[in-house]
Order: C-alpha cells, then structure tokens, then sequence
C-alpha cells in the first residue's frame, strides 16, 4: 500500500513540475515555431525574483504573484529582442536555438553576479508536513499537485474558450492567413513567450520552496520538460501535459523499484523505443497546433 | 467613379529577386477586375503586396485614396481590404466555427458578426451542417467555402480572391462561381485572379493581363473580347 502511495504521490509532483515547465515549450514551439532554450533560465528567474521580494519584506502571497506578472513582462521582452526579429528567416528553429541559449546564459550569468552563488530557498507555499497513505509529504507538494491542473486547465480554458486563446491557436497554425484576417501577430507571439515564461517562473517558485536554489537550477528541468515535449508530442498542448505525468510516474516507479541511479536510463531507454515506434509522439497529431 | 484600389508603379520581389517590375493598375472604376495571366508572373505577389504581406521595394497602393504601403496587414484588413489567399490552406485544425469567429476578429468588422454569419450560411449552406468540424476534414470545395466566408465575415469593402477555383472539380467549381457571383451582387466589389476566362468574362467588367510582373494588357469595358483572342494574348505573340 504504502509503496503504491509513494509512487503516486511522487508521480503526481514530479508530472506537475513537469507540465508546468514543459507547457509553456510547447506553446512557444506550437505558436512560434521556434524552441525557447532560455525556458529553463525563466524558472530559475521566477524563483530568484520570488526570493528577492521576500527578502524585501513582501509577504510570499504578494511576492510570488508579482514574480510571476514580471516573468510574463521578462518572457515578452526576451521574444522581442532575439526572437522577433529573426521571424521569417529560413533556419529560425536552428538560429533561436542559438539566440535563446545565449540570452539564457547571459541571464544566468547576471544571477550569479546579483545573487552569488550561495543557495537559496524561498518559503513553502504552505509549511509544515502530514502523512497520506503511510507516506509522509510536505503540504507545500500537496498544495503542487492541486494547483498546477487547476492552472493548466484554466490555460485549457484560456486557449479553447476565449477569442484571444482562439487567435493563438489560429497563428500557431498558419501564420500568413492569421495576418489576413488581421491578427497582430506580433502580439501574440509576444504573448505566447509571455504565457510560457510566468509558467516557468511559477514551476521556479514551486521548486524554490522545497529545494536549494541556484542560478543553474533550471538546466535540467529544460532538459526534462525538452523530453517530455518530444515525448508528448511537439504539435499540441495537452500530448505533453499527459507525457508529463506518464513520466512523472514512470520515474517514480523505477526509482522505487530500481533506485535513483538506474531512473533516467530507463527513462532514455524508453523514450528512444518510443520514438522508433511513433516518431511523432505518443499524443500527438500531424501537425502543428495548439489542442 | 474613383477607383477604390490603385497600385502605382509598385516593384517588390523576394530577396534580390523582382518579380514585379513597375506595376501599375486600377480596381473599383467600372466594377470587378480580373487578373490572369500565366503561372509565375507575379500575380500573387502582387495581391500579397496589395494586402501587406509583403512590403514593396517601391511604388504606391492607395485604397481608397489613402497610401497603404507600410501598413500592417492588421491595419489593412482594418480598413475592409480582405484578401483570400491561393490555395486554402487555412486553418486546418480549427472548426468551421473558429474560422468564422477569426474572420470577425477585426473591431471594424466585430459589430457585423452576426448578420456576416447569417449570409455566410445563407451563401454556403454546407458550411452550416459541418459547422464544428475541423477544417482538415472538408473537401477542397468546402475549404474554399470557409476560405471566402471567413472573408465575407471580415466584413470586406474589397474583396480579393486568388485563384478560388484552382484545382476543383467541373460541378464544385460552377457552384462557387455562381457564390461568387452572389457576393458581386450582394454589393461587394471584387478583385479576382483566375485560369478560367470564361469565368473573368462572365464575372468582371475590367481585366489585367499580367505578364513578367508588369501590366501587359488592360482590357476595359466595352473593349469586348472574344475568348481566342485572350488565348492568343495568353500564349502571345
Ligand atoms: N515566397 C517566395 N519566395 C521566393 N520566390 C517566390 C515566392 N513566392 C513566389 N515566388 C516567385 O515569384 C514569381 C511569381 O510568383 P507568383 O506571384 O506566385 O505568380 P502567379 O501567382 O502569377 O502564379 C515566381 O517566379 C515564383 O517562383
Ligand atoms: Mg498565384
């Protein structure tokens, strides 16, 4: 009993972190058509942001919603200054790589300048401990795995219900006819990057609030939410919403059974087989799309 | 009558390369225009120009007396200039309806969107019985449909489609020449590039015959042509 709790428990937290990092890759990739290599810098970003208003005395329900607002203004700028302007060119994906990369790497660099390099933790979302099922976990994760559905769903909602998540879904499909029917393209771009990096930045203050903080803190959640986009489906937003969970549980499952050191092995291995048999993703569709 | 469309002199191309030498023509004075001419002279290029999305080296385009070059797409569809590309590739995987609700996305053309619907429907009754499918899963004929409805939802003043029969079956295709002919009507002033001439002939009071990106004949009303002799001007020489 307690051994399949632990495995819930730490598929449903890690597949939170997970989706919340791996949404907003695809919702750069499914509007723009570009990889965001700085969406692992936004986390750490958000995280560092969150801390600094703390330090400042904000209370953290003032500060982490602010942290969050400043990442979506942080996000917007970063589109504007190495992502806009490269629109149109014939090697964008390869070159925003490049631009996306350095950009992260001077933001990173900044951090440690300001911050130093001595970790950091911000405050729990909710302190304090309980035990569910024999296993014992920090209210802080619980309050994790109520949250992030709450707030992809209410993406969901924002993409499928409303006029403007309409006009995202619209220029993620074919940018030249949104242009005609006079979508401002440019926004929305800026919105998609927007969107993305306050995800990041929330995903930032969830992973701050129960592990030390460091200017390279978000390399490897890029790397995992890179994986599950591949995994997932890079043509949509909820294949890699659900390969973020199928994930999150896959890795609980084998550090269980086999231990921390054998887990992203067999998490490689799998994904490898995965892509021999379906190249284009477990969930995903023939094209570029955001569903 | 002022025309409501004027290019002057406009050259633009892609990279170093120009495919529209000095172009110049009007729309709007005596009715629809058609543009035809032989694959790959510019004809496109010329309407994506005229609706922004490619900005000229040099040259004009006035709609409506104002001078639209430099103006964003956005601001131009703002204006009532609505242009359906060629070759409908839309939004595939959007619903009739998304489309709709996209093609009413400008404010100028938000307060009309429930009357534009009803004539869109009226125009294109398929379109209502496959209202929430996905664009991907319609026929050609029936993506053109939502092609030129998502245009009329735009609440257009101009009108300007690209090739909207290309690649259609003979039925499908009479079908929506004869909706074409509905919009001309229905007061909506056209501007249409198309193969078919008896097509252009029946539907337009002015024709262009483009060629190697420059005006090479303009045939005004009353100057009557007989289809051989557009062919022979086609084939030249
Ligand atoms: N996106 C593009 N990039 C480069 N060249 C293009 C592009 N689109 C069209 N062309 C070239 O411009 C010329 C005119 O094409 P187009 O305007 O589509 O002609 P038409 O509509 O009359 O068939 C052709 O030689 C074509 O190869
Ligand atoms: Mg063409």
């Amino acid at each position: 009993m307690s051994a399949l709790a632990e495995i819930l428990f730490g598929g449903l937290f890690q597949g939170s972190l997970y989706a919340m990092m791996a949404v907003g890759l695809a919702l750069v990739w499914t509007t723009i058509g570009v990889f965001n290599f700085s969406h692992g810098v936004f986390m750490m970003l958000g995280a560092y942001i969150a801390w600094q208003l703390v330090e400042l005395g904000l209370p953290a329900a003032v500060a982490f919603p602010v942290a969050v607002v400043v990442m979506a203004g942080v996000g917007w700028i970063l589109q504007a200054s190495v992502v806009r302007p490269l629109i149109g060119r014939p090697n964008i994906v390869l070159v925003v790589v490049i631009t996306t990369l350095a950009a992260g790497s001077l933001i990173e660099n900044g951090a440690l300048t300001i911050w130093g390099p001595r970790s950091k933790q911000i405050p729990a979302l909710i302190a304090g401990n309980t035990t569910i099922g024999g296993v014992g976990v920090s209210l802080h994760q619980i309050a994790i795995i109520v949250i992030t559905p709450l707030i992809l769903a209410a993406l969901w909602m924002f993409l499928n219900r409303t006029r403007l998540g309409l006009a995202l879904r619209a220029v993620a499909q074919n940018e030249d006819a949104s242009h005609l029917v006079g979508l401002n393209v440019t926004a929305l771009y800026g919105l998609a990057f927007a969107i993305a990096a306050s995800l990041a930045g929330l995903a930032g203050i969830f992973m701050g609030g129960y592990r030390f903080m460091s200017p390279v803190m978000g390399s490897d959640p890029l790397l995992k939410a890179l994986i599950v986009v591949v995994f997932g489906g890079i043509s949509s937003i909820s294949g890699p919403i659900f390969a973020a969970y199928l994930i999150g549980f896959f890795e609980a499952a084998c550090s269980y059974y086999f231990g921390l050191y054998w887990t992203p092995a067999l998490l490689f291995g799998v994904l490898i087989l995965t892509l021999m048999v379906r190249p284009e993703g477990i969930f995903a569709s023939r094209s570029r799309g955001l569903a | 009558m002022n025309p409501i469309l004027s290019v002057e002199g406009v050259t633009a191309g892609y990279g170093r390369v120009t495919v529209l030498h000095d172009i110049s023509l009007e729309a709007g004075r005596f009715g629809n225009v058609g543009l035809f001419g032989p694959n790959g002279h510019g004809k496109t290029t010329l309407l994506r120009a005229i609706s922004g999305l490619l900005q000229p080296k040099s040259g004009r385009i006035r709609f409506d007396g104002q001078d639209i070059v430099g103006h964003s797409a956005r601001a131009i569809v703002g204006a009532g200039l609505i242009h359906v590309p060629q070759g409908n590739r839309l939004f595939p995987d959007l619903s009739i309806a998304d489309c709709m609700a996209l093609g009413a996305y400008s404010p100028r053309a938000r307060p009309h969107e429930a009357e534009n619907r009803e004539k869109v429907i009226k125009l294109f009754p398929k379109l209502a019985e496959r209202w929430r499918q996905r664009v991907r899963t319609l026929s050609g004929g029936e993506r053109q449909m939502v092609s030129i409805g998502t245009a009329l939802m735009s609440h257009p003043r101009l009108l300007i489609l690209d090739e909207p029969t290309l690649g259609l079956a003979p039925k499908i295709k009479d079908e929506l020449c004869a909706s074409v002919m509905d919009i001309s009507r229905g007061g909506v002033p056209l501007i249409v590039v198309e193969q078919d001439i008896e097509f252009l002939l029946e539907l337009t009071q002015q024709l262009y015959l483009v060629n190697h990106g420059a005006v090479a004949t303009e045939i005004k009303p009353g100057e009557s042509l007989d289809h051989g002799e557009i062919m022979s001007m086609y084939f030249g020489h």
